[in-house]
């Protein structure tokens, strides 16, 4: 695959001029901060508090304001300028999600700041949580591009929101309710499974799983959404 | 001569309803050809085709020798422009910042947006937003982006459509300069007079049909007829054909200085256009 350097901060800088204009998706970025701040006064100290705002954040920031800027690109036949252009596959996917990626990075920081977590293994639960934007990216692109408007993403992306931000809750009830166990498997639920795990003794399988998984539904997304996109460039 | 585009027996059908049934042409490089005909006629369609934004459903496309399907690929790219109505422009944006964007990704030095605003007259009004500009204005940024890179080919869909008389005639003027520095253009319209101000050749496409194809001087030749028309001082017209007899009517009014005008019965691409179809270019 090409990819060029000067494309991709050229598509960059383009996606931070359109949403720092964009009140309606940027606002978004405050939602889990606000939430991780509410969280921290409620005296809040178990993992599965302190992951609630940071899985919004994903869901609510990397994967919505990613679905946004695409479904506009979209709607407003940007995205079609882009494939005409010589930008590659490549160019265009990385460019878009870079943005996204860096916005999601200061977000979860600030989050994980906010709601006072201090993780026992900081360099697992980093790349961890790197490995979750990429997954949350793909599927914001993927959204997107299923879309046909802003209006149709931002009702594509809710069961999706809904789905990765509150899938550790659904967790809690399997005893109950044993089909909801599959909860177990959504990177959301292998973050929060990891990040209780180095917490205390924990094997190499213990950190190997969620990774493998969060990948594997990495890779299983961003090839989706790369067929789909091809799909798009013709009518 | 080389051809830039062939296509050859093209076949278009959305849900089995056709679009374009066997067109076949030509264009070779260096030519301005005009694509005309009314709305829904399959202009679009064809652009859509060429530049491999639509499958084709059967027959030969060729651009630049090489089958129209490798357009896709990012290197082809830098190789054609294109302007539709649909703009593609960001509109939080300023005029200069879209045509930043579009410099970066042709890798363009930056003086390349100051020569593509001047061409379309927009120099002055380059940091406006595009949600603040005219449909005449976006026109022309979209223009200056499809030519900002000095494609070899150039497809035009309905470029003057918003634009008001002084505008149009920069942009025919600018057409021509690229015309002449070798890029090909690939022109759809349904304003005739357009088409016979710009084109080297037109093809008229009726219900996805080409019903003719030629030099507007040629067609006119072809469908018009040789008779002038006299217009008298005391207000009478009269027709009159090449001939012994019609010649003695002319000399006699002239001798009698009775001519107030005289003129040619040319017909115009619109009238060649109805007169093959039977319909008018909306």
């Amino acid at each position: 695959m090409n990819l060029s350097m000067t494309r991709i901060q050229a598509i960059f800088m383009k996606d931070y001029k359109e949403f720092s204009r964009n009140y309606a998706v940027s606002s978004m970025a405050l939602m889990p901060l606000i939430f991780a701040f509410l969280n921290n006064q409620t005296g809040a100290n178990t993992i599965g508090m302190y992951f609630l705002p940071i899985n919004m954040a994903f869901s609510v920031v990397t994967s919505y304001v990613q679905c946004c800027l695409i479904a506009e690109e979209k709607e407003k036949n940007t995205l079609r300028g882009l494939m005409l252009s010589p930008a590659s596959l490549g160019d265009i996917l990385i460019g878009k999600s870079l943005f996204v990626f860096i916005v999601t990075a200061v977000v979860v920081a600030t989050t994980i700041f906010l709601v006072g977590y201090e993780p026992a293994n900081l360099f697992i639960i980093a790349i961890t949580l790197l490995l979750s934007a990429v997954f949350y990216i793909a599927l914001g692109t993927l959204c997107g591009l299923l879309a046909k408007s802003i209006l149709e993403a931002s009702i594509i992306v809710l069961p999706v929101m809904l789905i990765f931000s509150f899938g550790p809750l659904a967790l809690a009830l399997s005893s109950a309710n044993p089909i909801l166990k599959v909860a177990e498997w959504l990177p959301s639920s292998q973050l929060l499974i990891l990040a209780e795990a180095l917490e205390g003794q924990y094997t190499t399988m213990d950190v190997i799983i969620p990774i493998a998984t969060i990948i594997v539904w990495s890779l299983v997304t961003w090839i989706v959404a790369g067929f789909i996109y091809k799909k798009r460039m013709v009518d | 001569m080389n051809a830039v585009i062939d296509v050859q027996h093209l076949k278009k059908t959305f849900n089995k309803e056709a679009a374009l049934q066997d067109v076949s042409f030509t264009i070779q490089k260096g030519e301005i050809f005009g694509f005309l005909g009314p709305s829904g006629s399959g202009k679009t369609t064809t652009i859509k085709i060429l530049t491999a934004q639509t499958e084709k459903t059967a027959g030969d496309v060729l651009l630049f020798g090489r089958p129209a399907d490798e357009m896709k690929q990012s290197r082809n790219r830098k190789r054609f422009g294109i302007l539709t109505d649909n703009s593609g422009l960001y509109t939080r944006l300023s005029i200069e910042e879209n045509l930043l964007l579009y410099s970066d990704l042709y890798q363009l030095p930056k003086s390349a947006v100051k020569e593509a605003l001047d061409f379309v007259n927009l120099y002055s009004e380059r940091k406006k937003k595009i949600s603040q500009l005219s449909k005449g204005m976006i026109q022309r940024v979209t223009l200056a982006r499809a030519i900002m890179h000095e494609p070899e080919l150039l497809f035009l869909d309905e470029p003057t459509s918003a634009l008001d008389p002084v505008n149009t005639q920069h942009i025919y003027n600018g057409l021509r300069r690229l015309n002449e520095m070798g890029t090909t253009i690939f022109l759809t319209t349904h304003d005739m007079s357009e088409a016979e101000i710009l084109c080297d050749r037109v093809a008229f496409l009726h219900k996805g049909k080409i019903r003719a194809i030629g030099a507007p001087k040629q067609l006119k030749k072809e469908f018009g007829d040789d008779s002038i028309t006299v217009e008298l001082k005391n207000g009478a017209c009269e027709i009159i054909q090449n001939g012994e007899q019609d010649a003695q009517k002319l000399f006699h009014w002239m001798q009698s200085n009775e001519v107030s005008r005289i003129y040619t019965n040319e017909p115009t691409l619109g009238n060649i256009f109805m007169q093959i179809t039977g319909s008018d270019l909306i």
